[in-house]
């Protein structure tokens, strides 16, 4: 046993926990070894020293301010609200009816499991699909067949769909039609009402213009007017319905001539075709009164 | 040459120099402890009974400052309250009550950023020592004035762990938890502060003694 080691177990044999043959070996080289001899004793006897060391003793200060604490504390937990009061019983009560060991817990929770499982099999009937009522399936049905032929109408549309300059082309087509059916005038009643482009619909009123003594032009032509944006297509449209006389437009002419927010040009042209209603036509009988009354028959 | 007989003492693994005795039904720190965290605080009236001087005696052979280290104690006693529910079934209360001292402990060094462990001895007696100056007390006292001289100007790790072992006697095992080291390196830290403590106190005597 060299030197370093015995120091190194020095602490150990102080306290005692040496193992027995290594304090006999240490205490073998010790009678030998003045080095250690030395070592050793001084840590003996600092050692000593440190235990003759007097405790030191808190002032009763320290006890005071202690219990007083402790009094301060106290007093907190006995105004416990009566919320955490519940609460610690609730707990409490739980705490000794369910089982503490996690083993336990485990098949407690298995056993509720299966009892739980037995029980729905046993009580529980199957959910049934409630019977879908005859009137909804009517309506469900008719709902897809509105779906679908309206998928097939915007299918069509976009079929339909053609550039500016062959629609205008269409219309003008129609002008030289000497005697154009329902078809081709509501066709043109309705670019006017729904084309996109302005030329396209002032292309229409004057392809209407010509046929503008049956009342479905007018009426058309009417109903689009409120609607139309584009100052150039109102003042065609206004003239076209003056040119015909039919009092039944007054209504929207006195309106349009009023609207502060309308064009001007609209304003002075819808004024002018109500200056034009109000003079009697040469003729004496408006166009309208002549379509609009049924022919006296002969009897 | 006469070869000097060793002697050697055993320490008690705990020596009973603070609390008397115990008697068999009397509960133990643990069940005091679960006590208080059930809710009976004033059982801690019991625990602080029982360990407000060793604990007073660490901080003081610690900071050297008496009056705070009896704030400290009180700290000590104020977290227990505080973090009783943090308290663990398996818990040694011993450990747990040093391991909350030398937090206390560290919180009070950092806050006096002046750490009291004045290793420069011009500064120790520029600062007089709160207790009563060795010439003041009889002459058979002024060895152990030299001795708490001497411990009070160990570096503090070297401090701690020399108060630990030897004057509250815990256990090296339970020192190397604390220190979070193993426990041959408590064994060489004792020694080395123990040699350094016998080598600033024969410095000191031999100053008192050269004047």
């Amino acid at each position: 046993m060299n030197c370093q080691r015995v120091q190194e177990g020095f602490i150990d044999y102080q306290t005692g926990s040496l193992p027995a043959a290594e304090a006999t070996e240490l205490r073998a080289h010790l009678a030998s070894c003045p080095v250690c001899q030395k070592e050793w004793a001084a840590l003996q006897e600092i050692s000593r020293k440190l235990d003759q060391l007097p405790s030191e003793t808190p002032s009763p200060r320290l006890s005071e301010q202690f219990y007083a604490m402790l009094e301060t504390h106290r007093r907190e937990a006995d105004s416990l609200s009566p919320f955490a009061f519940a609460r610690s019983r609730l707990d409490r009560f739980f705490e000794t009816l369910l089982p503490s060991r996690p083993a336990t817990q485990f098949a407690f929770a298995f056993i509720l499991l299966v009892a739980g499982l037995l029980a729905g099999a046993r009580f529980l009937r199957p959910p049934v699909n409630p019977p879908i009522n005859s009137l909804d399936q009517a309506e469900l049905a008719a709902l897809r067949a509105k779906v679908d032929s309206m998928g097939r109408l915007v299918t069509y549309s976009l079929l339909q769909q053609r550039s500016t300059s062959e629609r205008i082309q269409d219309v003008l087509a129609t002008m030289n039609l000497a005697r154009p059916d329902r078809k081709v005038l509501t066709d043109l009643v309705g670019a006017l009402a729904f084309d996109p482009s302005v030329n396209v619909r002032l292309s229409a009123v004057e392809a209407l213009s010509a046929h503008a003594n049956d009342q479905l032009v007018r009426a058309g032509v009417l109903s689009a007017l409120p609607r139309e944006t584009a100052p150039l297509v109102q003042v065609a449209m206004i003239e076209l319905l003056a040119t015909v006389r039919d009092p039944s437009c007054a209504p929207v002419l006195i309106r349009l001539s009023r609207e502060e927010t309308a064009d001007r040009d609209v304003r002075d042209a819808a004024r002018r075709a109500l200056a034009v209603l109000r003079t009697p036509s040469p003729s004496g009988i408006s166009p309208n009164a002549q379509l609009n009354q049924p022919k006296p028959t002969l009897t | 040459m006469t070869v000097a007989v060793p002697q050697f003492r055993v320490y008690p693994c705990a020596k009973a120099v603070n609390l008397p005795p115990a008697p068999v039904d009397t509960p133990s720190d643990h069940e005091l402890m679960i006590a208080v965290r059930a809710g009976e605080i004033n059982r801690l009236g019991e625990l602080f009974e029982r360990h407000n001087r060793p604990l007073y005696g660490f901080f003081v052979r610690l900071t050297n400052q008496p009056a705070a280290s009896e704030d400290l104690v009180q700290m000590v006693f104020y977290r227990i309250l505080k973090y009783r529910h943090t308290y663990r079934d398996e818990g040694l209360f011993s450990a747990w009550i040093y391991h909350l001292a030398r937090k206390v402990a560290a919180d009070y060094f950092r806050k006096n950023s002046a750490v009291p462990a004045a290793t420069d001895p011009a500064e120790l007696t520029a600062q007089p020592d709160p207790a009563p100056a060795p010439a003041d007390r009889a002459a058979k006292d002024d060895d152990l004035e030299f001795l708490r001289i001497a411990l009070a100007r160990l570096p503090l790790d070297q401090r701690e762990v020399l108060v630990l072992s030897r004057l509250q006697n815990v256990e090296h095992r339970e020192i190397a938890r604390l220190l979070d080291c193993s426990v041959g390196a408590v064994k060489v830290r004792v020694h080395r502060a123990l040699k350094e403590l016998r080598e600033v106190y024969f410095k000191l005597r031999h100053e008192r003694h050269a004047t």
